[in-house]
């Protein structure tokens, strides 16, 4: 029953998604719209394997895999006074487990193109993570290759919301032997995002909104706090100190570009 | 597979085929076969331009057990896929044509249907019917030519008129290459394995021994009373892969270019991926020693000792590989969990079985 009521609450969701658009072809005018997140640490790109990383107390790192989902984004607008939700995306994994150049690395990671109506929008509102909505259904609830049809701890009941894979050197002597493993998940990791911008897409036109996520920050808090390799070199639950702190953090990594 | 399973059954419009112009390729076949997918399993996307057709299935069915595709009529996709070992051959490294010896292990075909993101070790096809072309003309698989096997199904009196029924086909010469990797596609498709010991408890139909609810507990890393076995990231239920590709610390290697075996590099030239290989599942593990992209390992206590010992290092060994410190009994429970994987009604199931024997 809990299963039916999920799917359905799904269904209707993704229809409220889906007609939003298609009552607009209908009769309106319509564009497109497209996140490219560009990831780094500090003022360095984010790159697989290529780059070290100066961390904290002299530890140094390198990446493998650093993933995050997104889910809910919505245009803001005005409308007779009122700030209006355009739903635009129900929910994109991006990945940069594949960059492994400078390059590649300011080329961003793009979400998927969707539709939405043309005109100017005041915001970008999204979640960091799976939103609890869809939080709470599982894998066979999508076909292969959507987003959601994987990385799913079963365990926790949970996506795994973002993954952070690399090698730590915490000697330091140059071997970079230490294995890190971040995953986090959870509701209770789940941070809702909210950009003031002026968007303004013609109709056919194409409007890309530039974001980054600074890794950095998501690992050091503006307090200068940071999670200490030496102490926790992985997180596999959604309530330890680590996962937690690190989706605390989140918010103050993502910046409009 | 009783109780709650989806039927996915897609009708097309047979009326296509009055309007395939002359010289272009037949028409898509109605599709009729009602595949039963595992509720507890991802959705999936069935390619558009090969629908499943029972014709289609029984043609594909024959194919791939029909020496006819081998260079001297002696091998066939079966002699290195049997179905009584999940579609794998027993044998470290894949034997073929004039007693070649292949690169790799074979891999289990079971639930090959599922994955989209690259088949064969180091993903270089990207789908099934891609996948399906190329055996017949690799030198230590089957050994022939495709030219010289359509030439041999044409003639043969049989399968012009099963690849009429299939696909349409209104004249032998039509009879392709292409059409014969789709039957086989198609059948590949159907050998979808989900009713295991495993499958049962999930579903609520049967309970764990306290040696494999132990051990299951380690796989997934479920509490921190138990060490990890850290064995879920990537063998993740339902399928038991998330079809990454990875190094698993199988061997050192001081530079990327240092493996004897690059997988993945193979396919993408990449070099952080030399030394990656696809992620098999773990369903019906039991039956498909030898492990590994080469056999190396003879029995499940050599791959779980590899992963205990944290494997060996080079750049882009995972991070997830790193020393598990298990017990004996912690082993011997992860073991057992693992046994929980196999679907003796997949290995026995008659539709997937030799039609030239039934």
């Amino acid at each position: 029953m809990k299963r039916l009521l999920l799917a359905t609450a799904l269904l209707s969701m993704m229809l409220i998604f889906s007609t939003c658009g298609k009552d607009d072809e209908g009769g309106g005018d319509m564009a497109e719209l497209v996140l490219n997140f560009t990831a780094n640490y500090g003022n360095n790109p984010l790159v697989m394997f290529e780059r070290t990383y100066d961390y904290e107390a002299d530890m140094d790192f390198k990446m493998q895999l650093f993933q995050f989902y997104l889910s809910d984004v919505r245009l803001l607008r005005q409308n007779n006074g009122a700030t209006e939700e355009v739903p635009a995306l129900d929910v994109d994994l991006l990945s940069f487990a594949n960059i492994y150049n400078d390059a590649d690395a300011a080329k961003g990671i793009n979400t998927e193109t969707v539709s939405i109506p043309a005109g100017t929008y005041t915001g970008l509102r999204f979640g960091w993570g799976v939103s609890p909505q869809l939080n709470a259904t599982i894998p066979p609830d999508y076909p292969l290759g959507h987003p959601l049809s994987e990385n799913y701890w079963e365990d926790a009941k949970s996506y795994i919301f973002f993954k952070v894979e690399g090698n730590a050197d915490l000697e330091p002597n140059g071997d970079f032997s230490d294995k890190l493993t971040f995953h986090v998940g959870g509701d209770n990791n789940y941070r809702e995002l909210t950009f003031e911008k002026t968007f303004t897409v013609e109709k056919n036109g194409k409007l890309t909104i530039p974001l980054s996520v600074d890794l950095k920050k998501i690992l050091i808090a503006t307090d200068g706090e940071y999670v200490d390799f030496r102490q926790v070199k992985q997180s596999h639950s959604n309530t330890s100190p680590a996962a937690v702190f690190m989706a605390e953090n989140a918010p103050s990594a993502i910046q409009l570009r | 597979m009783k109780g709650k399973t989806r039927t996915a059954i897609v009708f097309l419009a047979a009326a296509v085929v009055a309007c395939t112009p002359e010289g272009a390729e037949p028409a898509l076949p109605q599709s009729d076969y009602a595949l039963e997918e595992p509720e507890h399993f991802q959705r999936l996307a069935l390619p558009e331009d090969n629908p499943l057709a029972i014709a289609g299935v029984e043609l594909g069915r024959r194919l791939f057990y029909d020496p006819i595709l081998s260079a001297d009529s002696s091998l066939s996709c079966s002699s290195c896929h049997l179905q009584e070992r999940a579609f794998t051959d027993g044998r470290a490294i894949a034997v073929g044509f004039a007693q070649r010896a292949g690169q790799r292990n074979s891999p289990t075909l079971a639930n090959s249907a599922y994955l989209y993101k690259g088949l064969f070790w180091d993903g270089r096809a990207h789908t099934l019917e891609e996948q399906a072309l190329q055996p017949v003309e690799t030198p230590h698989e089957l050994g022939h030519s495709w030219a010289a096997a359509e030439r041999a199904l044409r003639r043969h009196p049989l399968y012009p008129a099963l690849f009429t029924e299939a696909f349409g086909i209104t004249d032998t010469s039509e009879l392709s290459r292409e059409l014969a990797a789709r039957a086989i596609a198609q059948f590949e498709r159907t050998l979808i394995s989900a009713n295991a010991r495993y499958d049962k408890v999930f579903l609520g139909k049967a309970k764990f021994t306290p040696s494999e609810k132990r051990g299951r507990d380690i796989f997934f890393d479920t509490t921190e009373d138990l060490p990890s076995g850290e064995c879920s990231h990537c063998h993740t239920p339902p399928l038991f892969t998330d079809e990454s590709y990875v190094n698993n610390g199988l061997d050192r290697a001081d530079e990327l270019e240092d493996f004897t075996d690059t997988g993945r590099g193979d396919a993408t030239h990449q070099r952080f991926d030399n030394g990656r290989f696809r992620v098999p599942t773990l369903r019906n593990i039991a039956l498909t020693a030898p492990y590994m992209h080469d056999g190396r390992f003879n029995t499940l206590e050599e791959v779980i000792e590899h992963y205990n010992s944290g494997g060996h290092y080079s750049e882009n060994v995972d991070p997830k590989i790193k020393k598990l410190h298990l017990s004996e009994r912690d082993k011997k429970d992860l073991l057992n969990f693992l046994l929980t994987l196999t679907d003796s009604t997949f290995v026995h199931n008659a539709a997937y079985a030799n039609p030239f024997l039934q």
